[in-house]
Parts: structure tokens; C-alpha cells; sequence
């Protein structure tokens, strides 16, 4: 299987590509690929879900034709006039409007496949495994809210038993108490059972001195540089370029901080991952992907993205290079097909 | 001290800024704003705002961290987002209606006994946490974490409103009747605002305002209109039953648990953080 | 190697000092038990070892310790982890990650230990355990047992020359006991490993034991805390003689003057053919029986079965227990007894066959009704728990059964039988462990049942905890209520059990008086038994009245 860190590069060009163009054939492109990625990369379980991306594209779809056709009033192809004097919905009902807004719930339906192929295919533990040294203490809180659900669980059942067994029953929001009052009760307890056996094994706090001053320095430099750039890029479009600038220098500041509060902690990790060939891969596909919509590459034409069904209907134009260019994203599927295949003719 | 305070103070305060800023910006852009790099007409709006509202909580995170955390935050934490997030199974389990999410409550009474910014803390992981478990990492994640950790952070901070009938001298407040009503007020509250943040964010995606050329003279006003059309068209129910979902749960709820909560303070000597937030 | 001088140490806010003026000396390799009553200051005194006291629990300490050079005071936790492992109680509260192999390593990843090296050491220690076969599982998937011996190889992934545990084996059943004493012996013997534990069950190590300190409780009258802490070490059989409560063999050998005094039953045998030949014997048989006229209610199970998605669980168990005596349900773990419980108290619906109380069949009643009829007690009475005092607790189940006006038992004389009477304004979740059992039988008990069905009760409880039990289960046997108790506590069943129902694999397969089954399965064979085969005497009373010594019960 792919690396978790090649799989969120995955996930974020897929987010990317969906923002990049409203041309309805791209987006169905992309939305297929994400989907025919899901199927043979995910673990064979999860019958059941089987239907939510459907369902979700269904209303998605029709919820934003729905929304769009009424509130916006351009097009020149009525379907409808709706009486003037209602507020905001007066006015012609248009089919363009329906096509915009269908779009949109394509595309919302493109991003929601995309991610939910990342969930299904990154078990959690490896998320976790991705957070950065400077939140070492972040990752120990979310491996102990993990390494304990299972038991939360049951202890609840166990309580609600014991309850029970006392003449308890629930009928309404107030009888949950006694449920509620032990579980945390109880996981408060083992909480601090749990923070002495990790001070007995040694686990000392990511900085057991306080930050020093320039780290949070950078971070109010880094978040203004942030705010200023954004605010300049959206009131002014002449200093367009400046402004991005100064926002992508205030998350290198960000990120910088981040960097330096990693390196004071003290603490080393076993089993990383391995960074095999076929994660370059993936990444390269993404990598082409990106390309292919966002710079202007010579013999694609770039204008195909932006399709507008306003003024008048009429169809898009396909660009094969482009369209090319999305299927970088199929890569991980290749990929793995081949390890499966092998997999199989392995003796067990 | 002072200096460290004030830069305390301006990450929250710029990260804040942000929060609203991307909270608003539909409201405030431009319809004729151009092409950016490549991007279709400002459609990489909602990626922008993702991506910054992640950084500034990613600030907030260092900052936080930052300060000392001991092995009981860290411990404690990560129980009571296990214990938060399985309650969430619950609202699954149990069909309820709209938007009832029984994570609220125990993220906001957790911030107003253990302080903001363990309130801070409890909210971003019990958001993620919740959402690794259900399966439901998406764009929208930083966005929801984002809130939620204001919301706990919030909590912390209505500690320090004197209500009528409470003792704040020495040892802990009494949690009376003000002060639930306070509180229930609050969680209601937040039930509404959490539900209008986060349908901002879809809102781009389904309305699409840009790349709609339309007559000279659209603004802030009728932009504003337009949002709330979509809000009580989608979302005003699912919200208004979160909101009453806070409500009674905190009513009901809130007094015994906030008992419980700082008996297990005062039994371990858990004090989080020195100064608080 | 393992100094304490003078070592007086206050929690914060506590009015008297949990350990006061202690001094002992412990060398390298030796194996130490530390014993004592709940409360004493054992656990305090194993905190010490690692400076989680105070360095983790806050308070004031005074006097100096020493481990292996190091000063825990000043170093602190983090620093003397790297020379003191610790293994706590709770199975369950001490792992941060899921699988083996990670768990081991966040101690190595803690210590910043280079990742090269980090693989050979959980090898190393995997090894060291004989859990290699277990490296990738995940630890909800292991046993009690496993459990702890995963935490004991945690501890030692730092490679430290003490083990200090606390208590380790209290929450499990005897053969997952047995393997965790077990590996600490051999890490004793074969790798000189110093291991100080903090134990209630005395028997299972007292034959290894080198040194056993005993902590006596805190003195009586106040004049008496300006005196250091009068504490007990030496080899366990100059000490043993001192202590106040010790298991039935050295019990037995103390009263018979028993010279050296036997530590095992093997030791024991000698003395005890020798005192069985000398003196005038009587068979016991009739000192065991029903103590009173069993009354006319009766809890009735008749071919009983239980499946669990189709894997049965409960096969044709067929019993019955009468009104004023005391049933024992042993049984290895996992052969189905908790189980049975929860279908008795409709907690679980059975495939087929009957329970009836009187005659009237319970199934399909909802839990809470059979529960005025049948008091049921959890395995962990803490679940119950949760208003914000004693007396509440009794008034919640009465107002869960509408019967707060007209309670069937006045609450207050419920208290004063649970010896809680004092307490009825406390906090149950601030009481001992004991008390708190005790504040759960109540609320349980407070709709007077006819039966009282125990799971479990006396898991990780002192010798005295467990006789306040016994005094309050015979109180209610006299007065006519029929007791099922399911326990793994041998001599538990042999103190206060009247007949013995054994379980295994979902089936009954012995059933009878105590002395029958107690003395035919060596399983399940109380000390005395196993030293006087052939007697029938359980219990230490037993012996020595049919020795002709002691006095009749």
C-alpha cells in the first residue's frame, strides 16, 4: 500500500483539480478516476458504504440545481416564471441556472469521492504516525483517544448494565446521568492511572521549558503576513502578486515555527514509513495532474476550464491533454493492482 | 512576562481574525475579481480559506503547546475525547433529530472547568478524533476544528462573568443557578453559530456566487440576503435542534457534571496550567 | 543498592503523613515483598522508588532516597525511569498505543533511544518475556494475563534494575496470576533483575522471597505518630510471625508452633502428618453443613443454554439455591459464569430453558423488575456509582423502583449493618475500595431481594475487606437470603460457601457440598485441604478444632 503521506498528496490534488474547473466532462473525468481508484485500492470490507457516494452525488446534484435555478436569475433559456413578488425567488427559473448549480453538486460530489477513498484506504494508525515532531504531544493525545474508544465503549454497556440492574431506565434525556456520570468518572480515573505510567516511562513534555520568544514571534509574524496578504488580495486587484506573496511567506513563517518547536523535542521513532518507489510515483502522477491545470502548458488549451453555461447553453469542449493530465491521478490504482496480482500468486 | 503575554494575545487574537475573516469573506469578495494563477474566477476562494484557517490553527496548536503540557493533559485529554467521540457514536446509534451532536456539552463544560485553553484542546481533538473514526476526513475538517476549539476556548473564558450567588474568592465557583442558565444560554448559542460557520463553507460550492456576472451594484447587502435565503432554505432546522440539543443537555446535564468534573480536579491536584487562558 | 532514610512523606492536604520516618535497605537481585493492608502506604512506597512521589502526586516529603546512586527526589520521574520500570494495577489503564510492538517502543521512543537500536531492544524484551508470538497483536485482543506481562516488558525496555509493581495481580484470575508471578520469579533468578512487589495474595511468593517488609497500620493513638512507623523487614520467616494477617498455612504453622515455619504446602506436609499422628483427630464433616433451616424460597435454573452468535456459551446448566445458603460458582475463566448471571438477571435473553424464582419464571421480565427480587452485584461495583453521596445512592435505587416513601428496608439501618453509617455524607468515589463495595451491596440491597447474586467480590481486596464480606454475607444467610457467588477465590469458597457449583466450558461439571468438591479438585483446593488430605477440613478454624486445639466455631 501507498504511503499515508502520498495518499493526503493524493487527496489534496484531487481538492485542487476539483477547485480548478467548472467544465462538467473534467470534472465527471476526475470524479470516475477518484472512484475507480477507491475500488481497487481500498481493503475489501465496507459493503455497507457502498451506496452513501451515490446517494451523496444524488442530493449534492440536485439540492445545488435546485438552489441555484431558483435564486440566480440569468440564462436565456426560461423553464419557469416565478411570480415577481416573492422575495429573492421572483423571476425567471432558468435552465442555465439548473446546469450551474448541477455543477457545483458535481463537483462537491468529485471532492466528497476523493476523500472518501483517502478515509477508506489510510488506516488511522498511520495518520496519526504523520504528525510532525513539534506536535508530538498532539499525536500521543490522539493515539490515547484511539487505544481507548474500544474500551469506552464497552465500559459504557458494562454501566448501562450495572444501572440497569439498580431499576434504571432510560426514558429521557435526564436518566442518561447515570450513565454518563460513571463512564467519565471512570475514564477520568484511569486517565491519571494512565498519565503515571507514562511519566514512569519516561514521558516528559515536548518542551519542558517554556518556548522561547522568537518561535512566537515568528508565529504573530507568520499569521499577520497571513491576514494582511488575504485581505490585500480580496479589496485590491492590483497588488495581486504582492499580496500572494506576503501570504505564502507567512506560512513559510508558520511553517518555520512549526519546524523549530520539532526540533527541540527529544525523542526519536520507531517504524517510520518507508518511502518505497511507487510513492514517488503516485506523487509524480499528482504532480503531472497539477501541472496540466494550473500552468499554461503549450498545445493544451487552458480556456476549456472555464466553461460557463451563462449566457446561452452549449456544450464543453473536451481538451484530450488535459483530460490526460487528470488521469495522473489513477496511478495509485495501477500501482496497487500490481501488488495485489503479486500478492496472490505468493504461496501462503 | 508582559511581552509573552501580549504575543499570547496577538496569536489569538490574529487567528480569531482570521476565523471571522474566513467566515466572511463571501460577504465581502469581489464579483469581478479576476482570474488568479490559473484558478478559475476567485473559485479557489474555499481552498484559500481552508488552508488558512488550517494554518492559524496550527499557530494556535504550537502556542498552546508551547506552554507546559503535562502527562495528565495529555492523558486526561485523550480520555475525554475517547469518551466524547463515543458518545458521538451514540448520536448515530440512537436516530435523533437534525442536528443534535452530543459532543458540544462536554467540550463546553470541559473549557469552563479545566480552563480555555484545555477547552481549546478538547474541542480540535474531539472534532478530528470524531471524524477519523467516522470516516469523515474531508476539506471541511480544519474548519470544524477550528470552531470547535473556539468553542471550548470560549467556555474558559464565561468562567470569569461574576454571576449573582457565586463564590469566586478562594476555592472553586460554585456552579448555581446563574451560572447554568449562563452556560445553557451559551451552548445554545454556539448550537446556531457552529451550524452557520460551517455551512459558509459549503456555500461557495453550492451557490457558486462567482462566475455568475450580474448587474453592477450587487453587494455586501444583497450578497448577505442571499446567504440567508440559503441558510433557512438548508440549514436553519438542522441547526436550531443542535442548538436546543446543547440547551437541555446542559441544563439537564450540566450541574452534576461540572460537580464531578471539579471533584476529580480537586482529588488530583489537577491543575492545568498556571495561568489561565 | 535501595536506600530509604527516615522517609517521611504528606499528601498534599492530608492531615497525617502516609509513610513516616521509614527506613529500609534493600540489596541488588533480591526479590521483595512488600505487604500490608489497603491503605497503609504500600503503593506510596513504590512511588517512591521512580519519584512519582512526589514529583507526580504533589505533598511534602522529607528524610532521602537512594536507588542505585540516584536521588529520585531531585532527578525526578524522567531520569529515573531509565533505572526503575514500574507496572501498575489496572491492566487496562497503562497502555498509550494498540499494538505490542508499539507500546514497547514508546518507552524507547521516550528515551530517545537511535531507531536502530530500538528494534534489537524490543526483541530483546519481547524475548525476555516469551511474547514474541504475540509482537503484532493488538492489546484489546489480550488476556488479563498478557496484559500485564506486556506491561512488565514495557518497563523493561529502558533496561532498568528494578521492577517495582504494584499490585499486579489483583485484578486478574489465578492463572494469568500464576504467569505474571511467574515471569517475575525467573527475571529474578536469571537475570538479577531487583523486583519489588507490592502483593496481597502472600502465598504465591512467599517461597521466593528474600526480603518482606510489612507496614503495619497507622498507630492507634496520636501520641504514637511521633515515633517513626514501626516497620517489619527481614527475611519472610522472621517477619511472617509478626504480622497480623497471613495466609492459612502460616496461620496454621504460627498457631502450631511450626519450627522453621513452612512456606509452601510441600514444607507444610510434614509438619502437618506429624501433627494429624500425634494428636486426637476428628473428620470435620460436621462442622460443615447448612448453618440454619433453609427457608421455603427457592431460585431455580433448569436446562439453561446461551449462544452467542451461534458459538454456545451456556449448555444445559441446570441448579437450584435455596433460601439461606450459600452457593459458590467456580469456574476458569472464560467458562461461561458471568454469563449465567446476566441471563438469571435478564440481561441476556437464553436460547432455552427456565429460571424461576418461587415457582414463577423470570425470563423475559425486564431487568429492573427482577432486580427487586434478585440483588445483583457487578464485577466492578464502581459502575454503580454516581450520586453525590452514600445515603443518595440508597434513595436512587429506591426512587428507580417508586418505592422511596415505602422502602423496604429504612435505608438507614442498611447503613448501619454496611458499617457506613459514618459515612452516609461522603463521597462514594472518594472511599476505599472495600467501603465502596460496600456503598454498591447497599444500593443493590436496599429493595430487601430474597437473593443476592455476587460476581466477583473480592478482587483486589485485603484479608480484612474480605472477611467484613463473609461477616455480612452469613448475617444475611441467617436471616433467610440465598447467596450465588461467583468467584475464583479459593479460599473465599472454603470460609463461607456451603455447597460448590463448578462450571467449565459452559457445562456443570461437579456439583455439591463444599467439602466434597473443594477437597476432590485439586484446582480448586484450599491450602488446608491440600496440607490435610483426606480430612475434609477447609479452612484454618477447621483444622484446628479437628486437631483438637482450637476452639469450636
Amino acid at each position: 500500500m501507498l504511503d499515508a503521506r502520498a495518499w493526503g498528496v493524493w487527496a489534496l490534488t484531487v481538492l485542487v483539480a476539483a477547485s480548478s474547473t467548472r467544465n462538467p466532462l473534467y470534472v465527471v473525468l476526475l470524479l470516475l478516476v477518484t472512484m475507480a481508484v477507491g475500488i481497487t485500492c481500498a481493503p475489501a470490507r465496507n459493503q455497507g458504504e457502498g451506496m452513501a457516494l451515490p446517494r451523496f452525488a444524488i442530493v449534492a446534484i440536485l439540492a445545488a440545481a435546485l438552489f441555484n435555478g431558483l435564486t440566480s436569475r440569468l440564462g436565456n433559456t426560461p423553464l419557469l416564471h416565478l411570480p415577481d413578488w416573492l422575495p429573492l425567488l421572483g423571476g425567471p427559473l432558468t435552465l442555465e441556472a439548473l446546469v450551474f448549480g448541477a455543477i457545483n453538486g458535481l463537483t462537491l460530489t468529485a471532492i466528497f469521492s476523493g476523500f472518501a477513498t483517502f478515509n477508506q484506504v489510510t488506516p488511522i494508525r498511520d495518520l496519526v504516525r504523520l504528525t510532525p515532531r513539534a506536535f508530538h504531544d498532539a499525536g500521543v493525545v490522539l493515539s490515547i483517544a484511539l487505544t481507548f474508544t474500544p474500551q469506552t465503549i464497552r465500559n459504557l454497556n458494562r454501566i448501562r448494565e450495572a444501572q440497569a440492574v439498580r431499576g434504571h431506565r432510560v426514558r429521557s434525556f435526564r436518566d442518561w446521568l447515570p450513565i454518563v456520570v460513571p463512564l467519565l468518572v471512570s475514564g477520568l480515573e484511569r486517565s491519571m492511572g494512565l498519565a503515571e505510567a507514562m511519566v514512569s516511562r519516561g514521558y516528559g513534555a515536548v518542551s519542558d521549558q517554556a518556548q522561547p520568544l522568537h518561535t512566537q514571534g515568528l508565529l504573530v509574524l507568520g499569521l499577520l503576513a497571513l491576514l494582511g496578504g488575504w485581505v490585500a488580495r480580496m479589496f485590491s486587484s492590483s497588488w495581486r502578486m504582492l499580496a500572494v506573496g506576503t501570504m505564502i511567506a507567512g506560512a513559510g513563517l508558520i511553517a518555520s515555527a512549526v519546524w523549530l518547536t520539532g526540533r527541540s523535542v527529544s525523542h526519536t521513532t520507531y517504524r517510520g514509513h518507508r518511502w518505497a518507489a511507487r510513492d514517488t510515483l503516485a506523487v509524480l502522477g499528482c504532480g503531472l495532474t497539477l501541472v496540466m491545470l494550473l500552468l499554461p502548458v503549450p498545445l493544451t488549451d487552458q480556456s476549456t476550464l472555464y466553461y460557463s453555461p451563462y449566457p446561452a447553453l452549449s456544450w464543453p469542449i473536451f481538451d484530450p491533454l488535459i483530460g490526460l493530465g487528470l488521469l495522473g491521478l489513477l496511478i495509485p490504482a495501477t500501482v496497487s493492482a500490481r501488488i495485489r496480482d503479486r500478492s496472490e500468486d505468493d504461496p501462503l | 512576562m508582559n511581552v509573552r503575554r501580549a504575543i499570547s494575545g496577538a496569536i489569538y487574537a490574529l487567528s480569531g481574525a482570521t476565523g471571522v475573516l474566513a467566515f466572511a469573506y463571501p460577504f465581502f469578495m469581489d464579483a469581478r475579481s479576476g482570474r488568479s494563477i490559473g484558478l478559475a474566477h476567485g473559485q479557489d476562494a474555499p481552498l484559500v480559506t481552508a488552508i488558512l484557517v488550517g494554518l492559524s490553527l496550527i499557530a494556535l496548536l504550537v502556542e498552546l503547546q508551547g506552554q507546559t503540557i503535562s502527562a495528565k493533559t495529555v492523558a486526561m485529554l485523550g480520555v475525554l475525547v475517547a469518551t466524547t467521540s463515543v458518545l458521538r457514536f451514540v448520536e448515530v446509534a440512537i436516530p435523533m433529530p437534525g442536528g443534535f451532536s452530543p459532543i458540544f456539552a462536554p467540550i463546553i463544560l470541559s473549557g469552563y472547568v479545566f480552563g480555555g485553553r484545555f477547552g481549546f484542546l478538547m474541542g480540535v481533538f474531539t472534532l478530528l478524533v470524531s471524524g477519523l473514526i467516522t470516516g469523515g476526513v474531508g476539506p471541511w475538517l480544519p474548519y470544524q476544528m477550528f470552531t470547535a476549539g473556539w468553542i471550548g476556548l470560549t467556555a474558559g473564558w464565561m468562567r470569569k462573568i461574576p454571576t449573582p450567588g457565586s463564590r469566586r474568592l478562594n476555592g472553586p465557583a460554585k456552579f448555581g443557578r446563574w451560572d447554568l442558565g449562563l452556560m445553557s444560554a451559551f451552548a445554545f448559542a454556539w448550537g446556531l453559530l457552529y451550524g452557520v460557520i460551517i455551512n459558509v463553507y459549503f456555500w461557495p460550492f453550492a451557490a457558486g456566487l462567482d462566475g455568475q456576472t450580474w448587474a453592477p451594484g450587487i453587494g455586501l447587502h444583497e450578497t448577505l440576503a442571499r446567504y440567508a435565503a440559503f441558510y433557512v432554505a438548508t440549514s436553519l432546522w438542522w441547526d436550531v435542534i443542535r442548538a436546543v440539543g446543547n440547551l437541555m443537555l446542559i441544563l439537564l446535564l450540566g450541574a452534576p457534571t461540572v460537580r464531578t468534573l471539579t471533584r476529580f480536579q480537586l482529588r488530583f491536584h489537577f491543575k492545568v496550567y498556571s495561568t489561565d487562558a | 543498592m535501595i536506600r530509604f532514610d527516615r522517609l517521611t512523606y504528606t499528601y498534599p492536604r492530608a492531615s497525617r503523613p502516609a509513610l513516616n520516618g521509614i527506613t529500609i535497605h534493600i540489596g541488588t537481585g533480591e526479590f521483595v515483598l512488600v505487604a500490608g493492608r489497603s491503605g497503609v502506604g504500600k503503593s506510596t512506597l513504590l512511588r517512591c522508588l521512580n519519584g512519582l512521589v512526589p514529583h507526580f502526586t504533589g505533598g511534602t516529603l522529607r528524610g532521602s532516597i537512594s536507588i542505585a546512586g540516584h536521588d529520585p527526589i531531585a532527578e525526578g520521574p524522567k531520569v529515573l525511569s531509565r533505572f526503575v520500570g514500574f507496572v501498575f494495577q489496572d491492566p487496562e489503564a497503562q497502555f498509550v498505543l494498540d499494538r505490542v510492538e508499539d507500546e514497547i517502543a514508546f518507552a524507547l521512543e521516550n528515551g530517545a533511544v537511535p531507531p536502530t537500536k530500538m528494534r534489537t531492544r524490543v526483541d530483546e524484551v519481547l524475548n525476555l518475556l516469551g511474547l514474541t508470538a504475540l509482537r503484532d497483536r493488538s492489546l484489546e485482543e489480550l488476556s488479563g494475563g498478557e496484559k500485564q506481562r506486556v506491561a512488565i516488558a514495557t518497563a523493561l525496555a529502558l533496561r532498568p534494575r528494578v521492577l517495582a509493581l504494584d499490585e499486579p495481580t489483583s485484578q486478574l484470575d489465578p492463572q494469568s496470576a500464576e504467569e505474571v508471578l511467574q515471569a517475575l520469579v525467573h527475571l529474578n533468578r536469571r537475570m538479577g533483575l531487583t523486583v519489588v512487589l507490592a502483593e496481597h495474595r502472600l502465598e504465591r511468593v512467599l517461597p521466593y522471597t528474600d526480603q518482606l517488609i510489612y507496614l503495619p497500620g497507622p498507630p492507634a493513638r496520636l501520641a504514637e505518630e511521633e515515633e517513626k512507623q514501626p516497620v517489619l523487614s527481614g527475611p519472610p520467616r522472621l517477619v511472617l510471625p509478626r504480622m497480623d494477617r497471613t495466609p492459612p498455612l502460616i496461620t496454621l504453622g504460627k498457631q502450631l508452633g511450626w519450627n522453621p515455619l513452612p512456606l509452601t504446602v510441600k514444607e507444610g506436609q510434614v509438619f502437618a502428618e506429624e501433627a494429624v499422628s500425634s494428636s486426637r483427630y476428628q473428620a470435620s464433616s460436621s462442622n460443615r453443613g447448612p448453618k440454619i433451616v433453609k427457608s421455603k424460597t427457592s431460585l431455580q435454573v433448569e436446562r439453561l443454554s446461551f449462544a452467542y452468535d451461534d458459538t454456545p456459551i451456556l449448555r444445559d446448566v441446570a441448579f437450584a439455591v435455596a433460601g439461606g445458603e450459600i452457593v459458590a460458582l467456580m469456574g476458569r475463566n472464560g467458562s461461561g459464569k458471568t454469563t449465567l448471571l446476566k441471563c438469571m438477571v435478564g440481561l441476556l435473553r437464553p436460547k432455552q430453558g427456565s429460571i424461576t424464582l418461587d415457582g414463577k419464571s423470570l425470563i423475559g421480565q425486564e431487568t429492573a423488575a427482577i432486580c427487586r427480587k434478585l440483588g445483583y452485584l457487578p464485577q466492578e461495583p464502581d459502575d454503580l456509582l454516581f450520586a453525590d453521596s452514600v445515603a443518595e445512592e440508597l434513595k436512587v435505587t429506591l426512587r428507580n423502583h417508586d418505592l422511596l416513601d415505602t422502602p423496604p428496608v429504612p435505608p438507614s439501618e442498611l447503613l448501619d449493618r454496611l458499617g457506613l453509617s459514618a459515612l452516609h455524607t461522603s463521597y462514594p468515589r472518594d472511599l476505599s475500595v472495600g467501603q465502596r463495595q460496600r456503598v454498591a451491596l447497599g444500593a443493590v440491597t436496599v429493595t430487601h431481594p430474597r437473593f443476592l447474586l455476587l460476581d466477583e467480590p473480592t478482587r483486589g481486596m485485603d484479608y480484612l475487606a474480605k472477611h467484613e464480606l463473609v461477616r455480612l454475607l452469613r448475617e444475611w444467610q441467617t436471616e433467610g437470603v440465598g447467596v450465588l457467588l461467583v468467584t475464583h477465590d479459593v479460599e473465599l469458597v472454603a470460609q463461607a460457601a456451603d455447597r460448590v457449583i463448578v462450571l467449565e466450558q459452559g457445562e456443570i461439571v461437579a456439583q455439591g457440598p463444599s467439602v466434597e468438591i473443594l477437597t476432590n479438585a485439586p484446582l480448586f483446593s484450599p491450602q488446608v485441604a491440600r496440607l490435610f488430605p483426606g480430612t475434609g477440613w477447609l479452612s484454618v478454624e477447621d483444622a484446628l478444632i479437628g486437631l483438637g486445639t482450637g476452639k469450636p466455631a
